[in-house]
C-alpha cells in the first residue's frame, strides 16, 4: 500500500526508433491533455501507448484499495488503463485510439492520481474482503441511502455528463453467408477462403487492424500479414468491421455486432444473422499471480510486444522475463534488441520461478526462486493462454480444462453444423498452419452457408426473373487439417499472493478466504467475491480463479468447470443497444393547417394531434354559440364488407345490430369476454352488406385485431372482410347551431334538413367538390354536428373550404381539450379514462344499452353475472360545492367513514356553466343524485361535491337533434 | 397553395419539395441527381382486393402470396397494372393515377365472376407509397428492416409484410418500376397513410450515408420509358 506521492517513471522510457512493424505515424503529432497537463503523441497510439511514450507509468488507481495500477495487457482488456475522456467515463485506454485534443484524466482519484488519499483503503485491506459490504451495511436498513453515498465517492470509476450527450448511434441488419470472429491469420484465411467459394463475408476484428499476433512478430509474420492483408482486400465480397466485436451467437446464428470508430456514429450495432459463424478468436494471453503483480512494470508477454512493435514504445529500462512458452521468449528478444536490459529470464520449463515483485508505486526488484533479487523496473510474464471460448459455449460447446496443455479447449465436434471454430482457439500452430486451418475452415463455412442457400432458393417461386446462381455445395465435407497443441506447464498462481481480478481488487488471500466461508462452487466464489465480473468479464481472471479453487478443494479443474459465458462478449453501451432513437409518429392530412395556424401539439398514442390553438375555453363557447370545426381524423374506422356483418356486429357489441336499416347509424359498445368495457364507437350502414365501423382513437388496433380473432377462430364460416381504413379519411366534426349552414354551403346533392337527414343517419356526398365525403350525424359534443369523412388526400382542401366558407359564421377550429370539456358538459364517458381495465359494462352507465335478452354475445356471461349481484360502482355526474374548485382527476372520493368510495375521473372547469364539473365512479349507496360526497385532493385536501346526472349540459339532447 | 382554393387537390401525406400540382395531385418537382432516390408515389391508385387464398379470384389476379406481377385489368392498361401478392388471401393492386375506381370496378367485374367471397376497395387515400430505388437501396433499407434483401431471397417481383422502421410495412422490389436514371434494385414501400411522412424522414434518415435524395414521382412504368 503506497500512499506517499508517486512520481513519473524515474526511468526514461519513451519512444523507440522506427519499428518495423509500427502502427504510429511518425509524421504527425498530436496534442492532448493528462489530468490538465499536455503532452504529445502520433496517430495510431493508444492512449495508454501515448502516455507511456510520455513516460507515464502509473496510468490509475485500483478499484477498491486505490492501489497504483499501470498496463498489463495494452490491448482491449487491460484492467489498468480506464480514464475518464472528456464527459465519456470508463474509457479502455489501451485500446481507445488517441485524437487531437484529448482531455485524458485518472477517474475519482482525489486529490491526484500520484497523491490518492483514498489509497487509505488499502490500511483498511483486511475489513474489506468479500461479504465486506453485504455483511456490514445490510443493517440498519434504513441507513443504506447514507451508506451507498459515501461508498459511492470510493469506487473507482469515471462520472457521466448530466447534459445529455450527442453522440450519433446507429443499427444496420446484415445477413452475410459467413462470419468470421476474429482477424487474426486463421479469421483472415478463413474469410479469403469463403469468399472466394462464392460466400458473402463479414469478417469482425476487436482491434484497429487486421492480423492478430502477426502484427507483432518478426519478419516471417508481417510478410505473411501482408500477403494475407492484400487477399482479403481483393475480395469484394468480404466486409471488414475493425474495431468491432461479436457480442453473442443466439439461436439461428444471429448475432449482434457492435462496431467503434466510424464516421459520425459513436457506435452502431449490426444485427447480423448469418449462415455459418467461424470463431477464430485466437488465444488471451493469461496474468500470473503472485505477490506485487498488480505493481506498475508487471506486463504479459503480448503486452510488451505490443508496446515495442505496434507503438515502438519503450517499456522499461530493466526486465525479468517470466517465460514458459516461445512467445515469452520472443518478448525477452523483442525488448534486447531495442536496447532493454534484460537482467533475467526466468525459464519456467526448467522449473525456475519467481516469488514476488516488489516495489513502491512500480516495480523496482523481482525476488526469484531461491531468493535471489534482481533490480528491475520491468517483469515480463508468458505463463500461458486462455482461449476464449464465449461463442462457443453459446453454441452448444461446453470445453473442458486440458491440464496437458494448461487451457480449456473448445471440441468442434459438440459444435452445431453452422458454428465452426478456426486457428489459435482450437490449437496452435505455426503461421502457415494456422492459414491453412482457417483456409480449410473458410471453405467448410462457404460449403455448409451454400447448402442453406440452396435450401432458401427451394422455396417455390412465381417470379419469372431468374434468381442468381447459389453456389453449389461441395460433394463432401472439407477436411480441416489438425492443430497440434504442444505441452504447456501449468502456470496459474505461486500462491505468494497477489491479485487474481485487477478489475475487481480480489486477491488471492481474498478468495481464499471466501473458499473457506464455504463458497466453494465457482458460481458461488464468483458472486460472492465479485472476481471476474469486472470490465474484462473473466477474460483474464476465470482460469486462474477455477486454479485457486481447485486447488482449495482438492478438486481438479475440469471438475471444478468455469462460470457461464454469457453474453455479451463485451460490454456494450447502452447506445448501441438503443440504436437511433426513433418512435414512430402519425399525422392528420390537416397537420400542416395546425401548425401554420399555431396548434399546440398533443401526443396521443402514436398520433400528433392539436390540443388547442391558444385558448380551449374560447374554443367550447365558440362550439356552443357559433360553429366549429375539429380535426378526429384518428378516429378508428373499419371497412366491413360481407353478408355476415349483423351476425359479426350482434356478436361484439353489447347491443343488438339485426335491424340497422341503410343509411343509419347506431352507437355501440364492446366488452372483453370478462365483461370489461373494450371500446365504443359508432357504426353506420353504407349499403346492403357495406358498413363502415368507427372506434376510439386510441382502441383502432386493438378492436380490430379483436374482430379478425373472432372472425378466424370463431367463426371463419361467416363471409366478412374487415379493413382497416382509419386513414383512408380525414375526418373533420362540424359542430355547433352553425354547423347545418356552414356544411350545407359545401355540400351537394344532400338535403341537410333534420327530416332529411336526421340524428343518427349516415350519407355520402360530395364535399367542397370533392365526391364520396362520408357524412354521420351524430356528436360527441353535444351539439348539432356532422362528422364529414373525406378522402384522406383531399382533407386539407376541405378544413380549409370549411374556414373560409365560415368565416362569416364565426367558424372556429377546436382541439382535443375542448373536445374533452364538451363532451363531459354532454357527460359522454371516454373508454379508459371513465373506466378502467376493471370497469365492467353496468358500472360505465352502459345498462339501458346491454341486452342480456340477446341469444350470446362477447362478454355476456360476465355482465349477467354482474347484473344480478349488483352492488357495483356507478358512474355518476358531480359538482363541487365550491363552483370554482376543479378536482384533479383520480382525486379519491371517500364514504362517509373515509374508506375509499370511489374517484373522479373526468374533471374540468365548464366554460358554459361557469363552474366546475366531474364525472366519476362512485359506490352504488353514494350515486344517488344530490348525495354530497367528501372528494380527497391528491395533496390531502377535502372538497364537497354533489352528485348530479352524468349530463350536464343538455339533458334531453335538444341542441343535437335539431 | 392558397388556403381557399376551390379546385380540389389531392395531397401525398408526406410533404413534397418543390411542388407542382399534376394529375390533381400535389407532387415534388424536383428530380434526384445521383443514382440513389426516394420518391413519393403516393398518387398511384392503390386497390386492396380480399378473396380466398386459392380459387378462381386468385387465379384471374394471376400472382400468389409473396410475388407481383404486371397484368392488364379490362384496358386500364397493359403492363400498366401492378398485381401484389401482399398478404395470405390479400393482393394490393396499383396503377396509374386516377385510375382507382376504373381499376376498382373492373376488377370487382372480373372477380365477381369467380363466385367465391371477394371484396374490393380503393384504398388510393388511405395508403402512402414511397420507392426507394438505387443500387445502395438495399444498404439504406437495411438500417431500418430486418429482411435479408439479397437476391436469393428478396428478389425483383418479391412482396413481404414487415416493419420499416418500425412501421408496418408491405415492401414490394419491383425494379422495373424504379426511376428510369438509376440502375439497381427498387423497392415500393406501401404503408398506412398517416406514418408515411415518418416513414420518408425515418428512410432519407437512413441513407443519408449513401446520398439519398428526393426524387420526383415516377410512376410504374419506370425504366420502361
Amino acid at each position: 500500500m503506497t500512499i506517499l506521492p508517486i512520481t513519473r517513471s524515474t526511468a526514461t522510457s519513451g519512444r523507440l526508433g522506427p519499428q518495423p512493424g509500427e502502427v504510429i505515424d511518425r509524421h504527425r503529432t498530436l496534442d492532448f491533455t493528462w489530468n490538465g497537463r499536455v503532452l504529445q503523441g502520433h496517430p495510431g497510439d493508444t492512449l495508454a501507448s501515448a502516455l507511456t511514450a510520455a513516460g507515464e507509468r502509473v496510468l490509475s488507481r485500483s478499484y477498491k484499495y486505490h492501489r497504483p495500477r499501470g498496463l498489463s495487457t495494452a490491448s482491449y482488456l487491460d484492467p489498468g488503463a480506464l480514464f475518464q475522456v472528456g464527459d465519456e467515463p470508463n474509457v479502455r485506454g489501451a485500446h481507445r485510439l488517441l485524437r487531437e485534443g484529448d482531455d485524458v484524466r485518472s477517474q475519482n482519484t482525489w486529490p491526484s492520481l500520484a497523491f490518492d488519499l483514498k489509497a487509505v483503503n488499502g490500511l483498511a485491506g483486511r475489513f474489506l474482503a468479500p461479504g465486506f459490504y453485504y455483511k456490514t451495511f445490510i443493517k440498519p436498513e434504513r441507513l443504506w441511502p447514507s451508506y451507498e453515498k459515501v461508498l459511492r465517492t470510493f469506487v473507482h470509476a469515471g462520472e457521466i455528463s448530466p447534459v445529455p450527450g450527442t453522440e450519433v448511434y446507429d443499427k444496420r441488419y446484415a445477413h452475410p453467408d459467413v462470419v468470421v470472429a476474429g482477424g487474426g491469420p486463421a479469421g483472415m484465411a478463413a474469410a479469403v477462403a469463403a469468399a472466394r467459394a462464392g460466400a458473402s463475408v463479414l469478417l469482425v476484428e476487436e482491434e484497429h487492424q487486421l492480423g492478430g499476433h502477426l502484427r507483432w512478430g518478426g519478419s516471417a509474420e508481417l510478410a505473411a500479414l501482408r500477403e494475407l492483408t492484400a487477399a482479403v482486400a481483393a475480395e469484394p465480397g468480404i466486409e471488414v468491421m475493425t474495431d468491432s466485436v461479436a457480442g453473442a451467437r443466439f439461436d439461428d446464428n444471429w448475432i449482434p455486432i457492435v462496431q467503434r470508430s466510424l464516421p459520425g456514429v459513436a457506435e452502431r450495432l449490426v444485427k447480423a444473422r448469418a449462415k455459418t459463424l467461424v470463431v477464430a478468436a485466437g488465444l488471451i494471453e493469461r496474468p500470473y499471480v503472485f505477490a506485487g503483480n498488480d505493481l506498475p512494470g508487471v506486463l504479459l508477454s503480448t503486452g510488451v510486444r505490443r508496446l515495442v512493435n505496434l507503438h515502438a514504445v519503450r517499456p522499461g529500462q530493466r526486465a525479468v522475463v517470466l517465460t514458459a512458452n516461445p512467445d515469452g521468449d520472443a518478448a525477452a528478444a523483442d525488448l534486447a534488441r531495442v536496447g532493454v536490459d534484460v537482467a533475467a529470464v526466468i525459464d519456467a520449463r526448467r522449473g525456475e520461478g519467481i516469488v514476488a515483485a516488489h516495489g513502491r508505486g512500480g516495480v523496482q526488484s523481482v525476488e526469484l526462486t531461491g531468493g535471489r533479487r534482481v533490480e528491475a523496473d520491468l517483469l515480463v510474464t508468458a505463463v500461458g493462454w486462455t482461449a476464449p471460448t464465449s461463442l462457443l459455449n453459446q453454441s452448444g460447446d461446453d470445453p473442458v480444462y486440458d491440464p496437458r496443455t494448461a487451457r480449456f479447449r473448445p471440441d468442434p465436434a459438440r459444435l452445431p453444423d453452422n458454428v465452426l471454430a478456426a486457428g489459435g482457439i482450437v490449437g496452435e500452430g505455426s503461421t502457415d498452419e494456422l492459414v491453412a486451418h482457417g483456409d480449410a475452415t473458410g471453405r467448410e463455412a462457404a460449403r455448409r452457408a451454400a447448402r442453406v442457400a440452396r435450401r432458401l432458393a427451394a422455396v417455390p417461386t412465381a417470379v419469372t426473373t431468374p434468381r442468381p446462381p447459389v453456389p453449389q455445395p461441395d460433394a463432401a465435407p472439407v477436411v480441416v487439417p489438425e492443430l497440434v497443441t504442444p505441452d504447456h506447464p501449468e502456470l496459474f498462481t505461486n500462491g505468494t499472493g497477489g491479485f487474481v481480478d485487477q478489475c475487481e481488487d480480489v486477491g488471492l488471500k481474498e478468495l481464499r478466504t471466501a473458499i473457506r466461508e464455504g463458497y466453494d462452487s465457482v458460481e458461488l466464489l464468483k458472486r460472492y467475491t465479485t472476481a471476474t465480473m469486472g470490465p474484462t468479464q473473466g477474460k483474464l481472471e476465470t482460469v486462474n480463479m477455477v486454479a485457486v479453487l481447485a486447488q482449495a478443494t482438492g478438486r481438479t479443474m475440469a471438475e471444478t468447470g468455469t462460470t457461464t459465458w454469457r453474453p455479451m462478449y463485451a460490454p456494450v453501451t447502452l447506445g448501441a443497444l438503443a440504436g437511433r432513437p426513433s418512435e414512430p409518429v402519425r399525422y392528420s392530412p390537416m397537420q400542416p393547417w395546425h401548425e401554420r395556424h399555431g396548434a399546440v401539439p398533443l401526443v396521443a398514442g402514436q398520433w400528433i394531434r392539436p390540443e388547442h390553438y391558444g385558448d380551449p375555453a374560447a374554443e367550447v363557447t365558440a362550439v356552443r354559440t357559433r360553429v366549429g370545426i375539429i380535426d378526429v381524423t384518428p378516429i378508428g374506422k373499419l371497412d366491413l364488407r360481407g353478408p355476415d356483418i349483423p351476425k359479426l356486429l350482434e356478436l361484439l357489441y353489447v347491443n343488438k345490430w339485426q335491424r340497422l336499416a341503410v343509411g343509419r347509424v347506431r352507437y355501440g359498445v364492446m366488452c372483453a369476454e370478462d365483461g370489461v368495457v373494450l371500446d365504443d364507437g359508432v357504426t353506420g350502414r353504407l349499403g346492403e352488406d357495406h358498413y363502415l365501423c368507427s372506434t376510439t382513437s386510441s382502441g383502432a388496433a386493438t378492436v380490430w385485431e379483436w374482430v379478425e380473432n373472432w372472425l378466424q377462430t370463431a367463426h371463419p364460416e361467416w363471409q366478412v372482410h374487415v379493413t382497416p381504413v382509419t386513414t383512408a379519411y380525414a375526418s373533420i366534426n362540424v359542430a355547433g347551431p352553425h354547423s347545418r349552414e356552414l356544411v350545407g354551403r359545401l355540400v351537394e346533392g344532400l338535403d341537410l334538413a333534420s327530416e332529411a337527414f336526421g340524428y343518427m343517419n349516415v350519407r355520402s356526398a360530395t364535399v367542397a367538390g370533392v365526391a364520396d365525403c362520408v357524412l354521420w350525424r351524430i356528436g360527441f359534443t353535444g351539439e348539432l354536428s356532422y362528422e364529414i369523412h373525406v378522402p384522406a388526400a383531399y382533407g386539407l382542401h376541405v378544413w380549409e373550404r370549411l374556414m373560409a366558407a365560415g368565416e362569416d359564421l364565426g367558424v372556429t377550429p377546436f382541439g382535443v381539450e375542448a373536445q374533452r370539456i364538451l363532451r363531459l358538459e354532454k357527460g359522454h364517458a371516454i373508454v379508459g379514462q371513465d373506466t378502467d381495465g376493471l370497469t365492467q359494462g353496468f358500472s360505465a352507465g352502459l345498462g339501458d344499452l346491454i341486452k342480456l335478452d340477446k341469444p350470446d354475445f362477447a362478454g355476456k356471461p360476465e355482465l349477467a353475472w354482474q347484473h344480478e349481484r349488483g352492488g357495483h360502482p356507478r358512474l355518476v355526474g358531480l359538482r363541487p360545492v365550491d363552483p370554482t374548485i376543479v378536482p384533479p382527476e383520480a382525486s379519491q372520493i371517500l364514504d362517509r367513514d373515509g374508506s375509499i368510495a370511489g374517484r373522479i375521473t373526468s374533471s374540468r372547469m365548464s366554460p358554459t356553466l361557469g363552474r366546475a364539473i366531474c364525472l366519476g365512479q362512485l359506490e352504488p349507496d353514494l350515486a344517488e343524485i344530490g348525495t354530497r360526497v367528501t372528494v380527497r385532493h391528491p395533496d390531502g385536501r377535502d372538497v364537497v361535491a354533489e352528485v348530479t346526472d352524468p349530463v350536464h349540459v343538455d339533458p334531453e339532447g335538444a341542441r343535437q337533434r335539431v | 397553395m392558397s388556403e381557399t382554393s376551390e379546385e380540389p387537390i389531392a395531397r401525398s401525406p408526406i410533404a413534397p419539395q418543390a411542388p407542382v400540382v399534376r394529375f390533381g395531385w400535389e407532387i415534388s418537382a424536383r428530380a434526384a441527381r445521383g443514382d440513389l432516390s426516394l420518391s413519393d408515389e403516393t398518387p398511384l391508385a392503390k386497390v386492396a382486393v380480399r378473396a380466398p387464398f386459392r380459387g378462381a379470384a386468385a387465379d384471374a389476379l394471376g400472382v400468389g402470396f409473396g410475388r407481383t406481377t404486371r397484368t392488364d385489368v379490362d384496358g386500364v392498361g397493359v403492363g400498366d397494372v401492378l398485381v401484389v401478392g401482399s398478404g395470405p388471401g390479400e393482393w394490393l393492386v396499383l396503377a396509374a393515377p386516377g385510375r382507382g375506381p376504373d381499376l376498382a370496378a373492373a376488377l370487382t367485374r372480373r372477380l365477381g365472376s369467380s363466385g367465391e367471397f371477394v371484396s374490393v376497395i380503393d384504398l388510393t387515400h388511405g395508403r402512402a407509397l414511397v420507392r426507394l430505388a438505387g443500387r445502395a437501396a438495399p444498404q439504406v433499407l437495411a438500417k431500418v428492416c430486418g429482411i435479408d434483401l439479397s437476391d436469393s431471397v428478396t428478389p425483383d417481383g418479391a412482396a413481404l409484410r414487415t416493419t420499416v422502421a418500425r412501421v408496418v410495412t408491405d415492401v414490394v422490389r419491383d425494379d422495373r418500376g424504379g426511376p428510369p436514371s438509376s440502375v439497381g434494385p427498387s423497392y415500393l414501400l406501401h404503408v398506412e397513410r398517416s406514418s408515411g411522412q415518418f416513414l420518408a424522414g425515418a428512410l432519407l434518415d437512413a441513407g443519408a450515408e449513401f446520398g439519398l435524395e428526393t426524387g420526383t414521382f415516377v410512376g410504374l412504368a419506370g425504366r420502361d420509358t
